[in-house]
């Protein structure tokens, strides 16, 4: 299998082991190793001290995203697809034609917020490595912001806010950045509509 | 190579209380607000900077975005994969096939998928003429906002001839949709070679004129020699990447990291570096790697490998047409692609390449159906935009326009 | 007397539009191909000046995606231009909001200024964009008033 980002390295296990010994085995709730990259999915009141740990003692200077993502209605009838098992595409497998394979439960609660970094200069040529960091949380719960380790979360976090309404506590600017200010809503969630107009004569015959 | 003293960086500490913003520490009443608004004359696009001056002197900086704001990421939801291929190249739209490519490098690691070698060089071979297209734009916008209108001129006309060679792979000019999931739509046609190396000598030539104009000349030295230093350390704190960072002598590029991604693997791209962080260095790095693109333009075509331009994957790319006259299960597979589209197995990746501006990947979610459930794009321009304001500390307001030009934002990419 | 008078103001303005670089996105840059490359030189045209300011512009070229936070600076923009001014949409995006069917997104620039001439494309070439002036100095030289004419400027 053709290796498409070189920069993710060997999934880093062993991060996860010693930030189980520092901070005790609950830190890490899940680990999924996926396509070769690993996210460990941690409890969202131990984000800060998780982050600071991975900056000081594993290496991890360089913040390179933070993503929230929003699942609701992930487990919803999917379009039906054929030529592959229920658990990817193989095709030799003999599949059960137009029936959805839905996919198993993404995680608990309903948006995910996930940090992914990297290790630039605290290392040498070859051993660069990513590792996402990943907090589940629902519509009401807020979480803390990154900007007192990572000051690059800044519009990342701004951003989640403006499109998802996630709240980071702590952040001394979190107000709208993308939509204009006085728009009501979060766009990227799913229960918000794409907009847009209808095409003239769409319904005539 | 000479032995250069260590160099020491000017302390450069995260603004507080927002890193991203500045504040006036002074309550002289005269201080002026001005907005240099979503119009202006420098071609970043649509970015609105509220200044606070102390007569010439930038005391205050903030940075509003979202003039453009197109919700790519909420219309890609809608479509399936390739019917989300043309939004991507719209959002950096000056290195535009790198987007494409990333996005369909996303969607292969995710589908694990095998791209043939051709099609890898060939990606390659337009990645580089991508990087070309945004370098030109950027010299000659960046030169006009210091007042030298002349690169202008110059950089636009090589800008077409970059512009030719899309259009002779897939017709049109810009915004290609060249790149597909498993490789890439057509193969190169029969006389783009020639074209192709004709355009190597004139590109070089065209550098070397660049050099002849600015590279002495006293006032470009003058207004950008020691102005907005970066240093590394504040770089890897604020998330830049990409020329940036390899201005302040960071040897970090995602083409040779870790070996390099692609056809990168096999043509051993070394990283260009300047070691001055400041204006002078930013520009003299997209100079350098222009140059280098076009070393690498010239590898790739006396390396170029035959072999098929796209996967043989059936339940992913499309079979070719003189199949569907002959076997029954190419067109059904033509017919499941074209209305459904190929499905994707459930899961997150991503997976970075290096544009023009730095770090460009796509987080991918697969939700095991034939459209993503969510596609966010890591955008170097947005990261970059933080830093606006540590740079801008106490420096003239000529200086901010410099500056701004030499860290190259495009600003479809901050907003998407 | 005055026909004639009128025909060459007729043509002078014609021969003489003097665009209003405003670039929003991706149509930018074909614009500034326009204008300042040597193939598709648009000075030969008369718009050898392009302005950064409304208030010294005929043309506004509207190249790019207008969302809705800009609507308003757009509008603001075409207010400060003065008598007689037009106004091309470029692109797909501005015409009728391009493959951008959202909530961000207004769905042609006609929404908010009168458009004279529309020029279709993703991003259009430089060439059909020099057809669209040719084919606005064609409606001013046959005295086809702008758009404008049909619009009450507040302020």
């Amino acid at each position: 299998m053709q290796v498409n980002s070189p920069t993710w390295g060997e999934p880093d296990n062993g991060a996860g082991d010693r930030l189980g010994d520092e901070f005790g085995a609950g830190v890490i709730i899940r680990r999924v190793e996926h396509r070769g990259e690993l996210t460990l999915d941690i409890p969202v009141d131990r984000l800060l001290d998780v982050c600071g740990f991975l900056r000081d003692h594993e290496g991890y200077d360089l913040l390179s995203d933070v993503t929230a993502v929003d699942y609701l209605g992930y487990q919803g009838e999917v379009a039906g697809y054929w030529g592959g098992g229920s658990d990817g595409r193989d095709i030799n497998h003999y599949s059960h034609s137009g029936k959805a394979a839905v996919p198993e439960a993404a995680g608990p609660k309903r948006f995910a917020v996930s940090t992914t970094l990297c290790k630039v200069m605290t290392v040498t040529d070859g051993n660069h490595r990513r590792l996402r960091i990943r907090v589940w949380l629902d519509d009401n719960e807020s979480i803390s912001t990154l900007i007192s380790v990572y000051p690059s979360a800044d519009f990342h976090e701004r951003e989640a806010f403006d499109l998802m309404g996630i709240t980071f506590e702590g952040h001394p600017n979190l107000r709208r950045i993308l939509m204009p200010d006085d728009w009501g809503g979060h766009p990227q969630r799913k229960d918000y509509p794409i907009g847009g107009e209808p095409v003239q004569f769409s319904d005539e015959v | 190579m000479a032995v250069t003293e260590p160099r020491i960086w000017p302390t450069q500490k995260v603004l507080q209380p927002t890193p991203s913003e500045l504040y006036p520490s002074s309550d002289n009443p005269d201080l002026l607000e001005i907005n240099l608004g979503p119009n202006h004359p420098s071609t970043h696009g649509v970015l609105r900077v509220v200044t606070t001056l102390d007569g010439e002197i930038v005391v205050g900086l903030k940075c509003e975005v979202g003039y453009v704001h197109t919700g790519i990421e909420k219309n890609i939801e809608q479509k399936t994969y390739w019917k989300a291929i043309p939004y991507v190249p719209r959002m950096d739209y000056l290195s535009f096939f790198s987007g494409e490519t990333a996005f369909c490098m996303a969607t292969e690691k995710a589908l694990e998928l095998e791209v043939p070698r051709r099609a890898e060089w060939i990606r390659v071979l337009f990645q580089e003429l991508a990087r070309l297209h945004s370098h030109l734009v950027f010299l000659g916008t960046g030169s006009v906002d210091l007042g030298g209108i002349a690169l202008l001129f110059y950089c636009f006309r090589a800008r077409d001839e970059v512009l030719d060679l899309f259009e002779m792979v897939c017709g049109a000019r810009m915004h290609p949709r060249y790149c597909q999931v498993g490789g890439v739509a057509d193969d190169l046609p029969k006389g783009f070679e020639a074209i192709c190396r004709k355009f190597i000598p004139f590109m070089r030539n065209q550098l070397d004129q660049y050099d002849e104009l600015i590279g002495a000349n006293p006032i470009w030295l003058g207004r950008t020699k020691g102005v907005g230093v970066l240093s590394p350390e504040f770089a890897m704190q604020m998330g830049l990447t990409g020329p940036n960072l390899r201005a302040s002598g960071v040897p970090y590029d995602l083409r040779s990291a870790n070996g390099g991604y692609g056809a990168y693997r096999e043509l051993d791209y070394t990283p260009v570096v300047e070691q001055g962080g400041d204006v002078h260095a930013r520009f003299r790095v997209r100079i350098e790697e222009m140059r280098a693109s076009v070393d690498l333009i010239e590898k790739v075509l006396d390396g170029m490998p035959g072999g098929p331009i796209i996967s043989d994957d059936r339940k992913v790319v499309l079979p070719p047409r003189h199949e569907l006259h002959t076997s029954m299960e190419s067109l059904i597979h033509h017919f499941k692609l074209v209305t459904e589209g190929f499905t994707v197995p459930a899961g997150e990746v991503y997976a970075p390449i290096e544009s023009a501006r730095g770090e460009f990947g796509f987080h991918l979610i697969a939700d095991g159906g034939p459209k993503p459930w969510r596609v966010r794009l890591r955008s170097p321009s947005l990261v970059l935009l933080q830093s606006l304001a540590a740079l801008c500390e106490g420096v003239y307001l000529a200086d901010l326009i410099a500056i701004l030009a030499s860290i190259d934002p495009v600003l479809g990419d901050v907003d998407r | 007397m005055t026909t004639s008078l009128e025909k060459i103001f007729k043509m002078a303005t014609a021969n003489s539009m003097w665009p209003f670089g405003f670039g929003l996105a991706c149509c930018a840059m074909e614009m500034i191909a326009m204008i300042s490359s040597a193939r598709y030189d648009v000075a030969r045209f008369g718009s050898e000046v392009v302005r950064a300011t409304p208030r010294q512009s005929d043309l506004m070229i509207v190249s790019g995606r207008v969302a809705h936070k800009m609507a308003e600076p757009i509008r603001q923009l075409y207010e400060q231009m003065l008598e007689p001014k037009y106004v091309m949409a470029m692109g797909a995006c501005s015409s009728t909001g391009g493959m951008f069917s959202n909530y961000s997104i207004l769905q042609g620039v006609d929404k908010i200024v009168p458009v004279d001439v529309y020029v279709p494309g993703c991003p259009p070439r430089p060439e059909a964009v020099v057809e669209g002036l040719m084919v606005l100095q064609e409606r001013i030289k046959s005295g086809i008033p702008s758009a404008s004419i049909n619009q009450e400027t507040q302020s």
